[in-house]
């Protein structure tokens, strides 16, 4: 049943962060940095307890109406068309405001000491709230066009983000890159959405949101006929922003933007916002079975292939990066096979520990006066303890190790690959290959960076310390996050109550879509009957971590010569390819892109725009205008003989015209 | 009779207003247009308009183009020799259209329906100056006072572009 | 052969277009204005034809009004001319052309 409870909060948890931004934008250097960074901390601190508030009070409430709105106006009004400026939280919306505010928040502390000598101090922290405000609007949006207003906000935010150095040109070209690349995805984000509402506006009752999210579920099933269509386009927004293949090419090239961007955007929140689509459209994707199908395929796919490429890099944030791109992938492998309550698990758990990982990170950059390159790292575990200490923690986490967070979200997803009918023996073999490999490169990164004897120049060791209190703090609590944030969603086969899933089962149960529900549903049927299945299956899970992150450390820290020979392997070449990322950025430039210039130059510049508009429409009008002047000119010559003349033409046309009338 | 004189005045008119187009010196085509309105007077007598006639000798040979001629004797010079260059015009053809146009459209028009007759001798005392006095003075008579007054208008006009600020005595 | 209204009006028009071939071929401003005078005589003409045939002698008098009209005309044309002359020592028309754009 569809109950209307308001809650006036949600407008304020949007746009407290909004206000900061905007009073931290324009005021910007006039503004003191202990100022701005109160201001901007401050903010999102807000809205994440307003958004405790919210979820504690959806707690109090019974599970099928759990669902409050604030409807701040009507956006579109016309005819049949409504559209209203609106926020809502249910349980799935809910998770993710806590998760965005509440890391978000983190992340912005440890900004105030990463950023601390940084000249756009004030400029960096209204971009970030300008983001966070975005991002809210996003989860918060009680329609999808609100969905995709925050959509195209974060976008925006995450270009003025990566670019923020923007005096270095490659900074500004990743920015850059990332926005168009993005844009692309949202092509096919708005043709769903205009197909959506062509197909549903005949349809609707009066007063009715058009893409109210209530309105969707309700009509859901009107939608079936195109529904692979409209999955389809969708999902390719969710590529772009989830940054997966063919669109995920931006987000390594991203780490150009400073580290706690990368944090907070391309790690735990932005980057999942195409999952939160995925799953907040539930509804019309079990509807078709072939999206089901590209979305589990495209996700897993992705997950090993950016699992390859990490193996072989030298950046630490590229590593982390590409470590994204293959987690996004596990995530969209969960929707695929129908648990979308699980990859939302993932979600959060990731958020966690990759937030960790980033800032950690960045806190090893800083300690290495800026230096990324892992190479010239190394024995940094004594002099960054903490760093270190949480940095491993958070590895664990990531490789899936019990019973630190990752665990439990990925091992439930590799199960629900396996045991749902829309799944199978294959993604599961591949997402099981991914995760090993996923153990292995984290070790690499561990080993590289925190042990063995550090090989930077006399004059990078000496500056080496430990990072103030402001970025080791949300350090040590992501860490704890990242051990038992897992525990959420212990689950049942094991003693728990897999509350985490219950939780959100009511956002992914509705009347239509059997199919996809009934795969679930069917294979978790079969597995109560035999919870064997599981427990093979998780501990296969964990040893395989185990072995990956030993032969990791064996590898490097004991006999790097097998490293070496790895890499000599058939001569060389395997490994030139995964370290030039499988050369997909080349081929896009050849395929894509060059041409595109190519015909943007010869035929759009020169030959539409300078020839046709210019030429002809431009200087041709103008050049009309002069000859039919510099003709009618010849009538004013000053003759009077010739004006004679003309009087008798004059009347000749005359008579004729009367002695033909008349 | 009235057609041979017709034909005699018409013809006269007619050779009188072609010549005076054709002369080089100004004078002379001067005079050959006063050629030409004496034959006008002599059509209008023909059709019973015998003020008329006399009116034309009168106002058009003996004011206006005695005027005209005062005038050229007084410019003298460049004028009495007339046009120095040969009298053509450049694109004669163009020149020639609107005129040829309009007589075959009248030729046409006229080989067409025919004639028009007169339709009966005049009626008596038509055309005598007290018949067109009667009618200057009776229904015309505000065309009559307002035609003076451009006359008027014309003297005053005339007199203004004409003065030469020269020969005033007392600037 | 009968003398018709139409022989007066196919006359006064040869009149008439010999005037206005005149006033576009001469130059001498002087002739031209002759010109003009020629092709309000042919008018005239048709006035007065006109109103033998319709026996109403109202034509006689716009005829004695185009008189004056054309008198004055004459006057203040010629007077111009002089002024003309006066100052550019030329009557040549061609001489004149000022408004040239």
């Amino acid at each position: 049943m569809e109950s209307h409870t308001t809650e006036t909060l949600l407008r304020w948890i949007v746009l407290v962060p909004l206000f900061a931004a905007a009073v931290g934008g324009i005021l910007n250097r006039r503004l003191p940095k202990k100022v701005a960074g109160l201001l901007a901390c401050g903010a999102v601190g807000v809205s994440f307890a307003l958004s405790v508030t919210v979820f504690l009070r959806l707690t109090r409430m019974p599970a099928a109406e759990r669902f409050v709105s604030d409807t701040m106006g009507t956006w579109i009004g016309f005819g049949n068309l409504q559209i209203d400026l609106g926020f809502s939280m249910d349980p799935l919306s809910g998770v993710m405001a806590l998760v965005v505010t509440g890391v978000g928040f983190l992340i912005h502390i440890y900004s105030l000491g990463y950023m601390a000598h940084d000249e756009g101090f004030s400029r960096f922290f209204a971009y970030m709230n300008l983001f966070i405000f975005a991002m809210m609007t996003l989860v918060l949006g009680e329609n999808l066009l609100m969905l995709f207003v925050g959509w195209e906000g974060v976008g925006l935010c995450s270009y003025l983000l990566i670019s923020f150095w923007f005096n270095d040109e490659a900074n500004a070209a990743a920015g850059k890159k990332a926005f168009i690349v993005n844009r692309i995805g949202d092509f096919g984000f708005l043709l769903g959405i205009f197909l959506i509402g062509t197909t549903l506006l005949p349809h609707l009752a009066d007063g009715e949101g058009l893409f109210s999210f209530r309105t969707l579920q309700h009509h859901a099933g009107i939608m079936a006929p195109v529904a692979t269509a409209i999955c389809l386009l969708l999902f390719l927004g969710a590529t772009g922003k989830s940054a997966q293949i063919p669109l995920y090419i931006w987000l390594p090239d991203a780490m150009a933007g400073p580290t706690p961007v990368s944090a907070l955007i391309h790690a735990a929140t932005m980057v999942t916002a195409g999952v939160y689509m995925v799953a907040r459209m539930n509804f019309l994707f079990v509807l078709s079975p072939t999206a089901m199908t590209v979305v589990a395929a495209v996700g897993v796919v992705t997950a090993v292939f950016a699992a390859t490429i990490a193996l072989t890099q030298n950046d630490i944030k590229k590593v982390l990066a590409y470590s994204t791109v293959s987690q996004l992938g596990y995530m969209m492998l969960a929707c695929g096979v129908g648990a979308f309550g699980i990859a939302i698990f993932h979600v959060m758990t990731h958020a966690f520990f990759k937030a960790l990982l980033f800032l950690g990170s960045g806190s090893v950059i800083h300690a290495m006066s800026n230096e990324q390159d892992m190479r010239v790292m190394g024995g940094l575990k004594k002099k960054l303890p903490i760093t270190y200490w949480t940095f491993l923690v958070g590895t664990l986490a990531l490789a899936g190790i019990f019973p630190f967070a990752g665990f439990f979200s990925k091992d439930e997803i590799l199960w629900k690959t396996f045991s749902s009918d829309l799944g199978g023996v294959l993604p599961w073999a591949l997402g099981f290959l991914a995760a090993g490999l996923t153990a292995f490169y984290m070790m690499r990164l561990v080993v590289l960076t925190f042990y063995g004897e550090n090989r930077a120049s006399a004059e990078v060791k000496s500056h080496i310390h430990e990072s103030p209190a402001t970025m080791t703090m949300p350090l040590v609590i992501l860490a704890v996050l990242s051990l038992v944030g897992g525990w959420i969603g212990w689950p049942h086969f094991m003693g728990g109550g897999a509350w985490f899933e219950q939780w959100l089962a009511p956002v992914f149960s509705s009347g239509h879509g059997a199919v996809a529900q009934g795969a679930v549903a069917h294979g978790a049927a079969e597995a109560v009957h035999d919870t064997t299945m599981e427990w093979i299956l998780a501990g296969a899970s964990l040893a395989w971590g185990l072995i990956g992150l030993g032969v990791g450390y064996f590898v490097y820290q004991k006999k790097i010569s097998i490293a070496t020979s790895l890499r000599n392997l058939g001569g060389g070449l395997p490994h030139k390819i995964l370290l030039n990322k499988y050369y997909v950025d080349e081929a896009y430039e050849g395929t894509f892109i060059r041409p595109g210039y190519l015909l943007s130059k010869n035929i759009l510049w020169k030959i539409v725009d300078a020839g046709l508009i210019d030429g002809l429409l431009v200087n041709g009008s103008a050049l009309v205008v002069a000859i039919t002047g510099s003709v009618l000119r010849l009538f004013q010559n000053g003759m009077v003989r010739f004006y004679a003349w003309s009087f008798t033409i004059g009347v000749t046309v005359f008579v004729l015209y009367l002695s033909f009338s008349g | 009779m009235e057609g041979i004189l017709f034909w005699v005045f018409g013809s006269m008119m007619f050779f009188g207003g072609l010549m005076m187009v054709v002369q080089r010196s100004a004078v002379v085509s001067a005079v050959w247009l006063i050629f030409a309105f004496v034959s006008a007077a002599g059509i209008f007598a023909l059709l019973s308009a015998p003020f008329l006639a006399v009116m034309q000798i009168l106002v058009y040979s003996g004011a206006i183009m005695v005027l005209f001629l005062f005038v050229i004797m007084m410019l003298q010079g460049p004028v009495l020799e007339g046009d120095r260059k040969r009298l053509a015009l450049p694109l004669w053809p163009a020149v020639a259209v609107p005129p040829l146009a309009i007589v075959v459209m009248i030729v046409g028009y006229v080989m067409r329906n025919g004639l028009t007759g007169m339709g009966g001798p005049a009626p008596e005392g038509f055309g005598s100056p007290e018949h067109v006095a009667g009618l200057l003075l009776g229904k015309y008579l505000l065309a009559f006072e307002l035609i003076s007054i451009v006359l008027l208008v014309a003297i005053i006009g005339a007199l203004a572009v004409g003065k030469d600020e020269r020969k005033l005595p007392w600037k | 052969m009968e003398i018709t209204l139409t022989h007066y009006l196919l006359l006064a028009m040869a009149i008439f277009l010999t005037g206005m071939v005149g006033f576009i071929v001469r130059r001498n401003a002087i002739v031209m204005l002759m010109c003009v005078e020629l092709m309000l005589s042919s008018v005239n003409i048709v006035f007065a034809a006109y109103s033998r045939f319709h026996g109403n002698a109202d034509g006689h008098v716009f005829v004695l009004m185009n008189f004056a009209v054309a008198a004055a005309e004459a006057a203040i044309g010629l007077a111009i001319l002089v002024e003309i002359f006066r100052r550019r020592r030329t009557v040549n028309v061609d001489d004149l052309k000022a408004l040239m754009e």
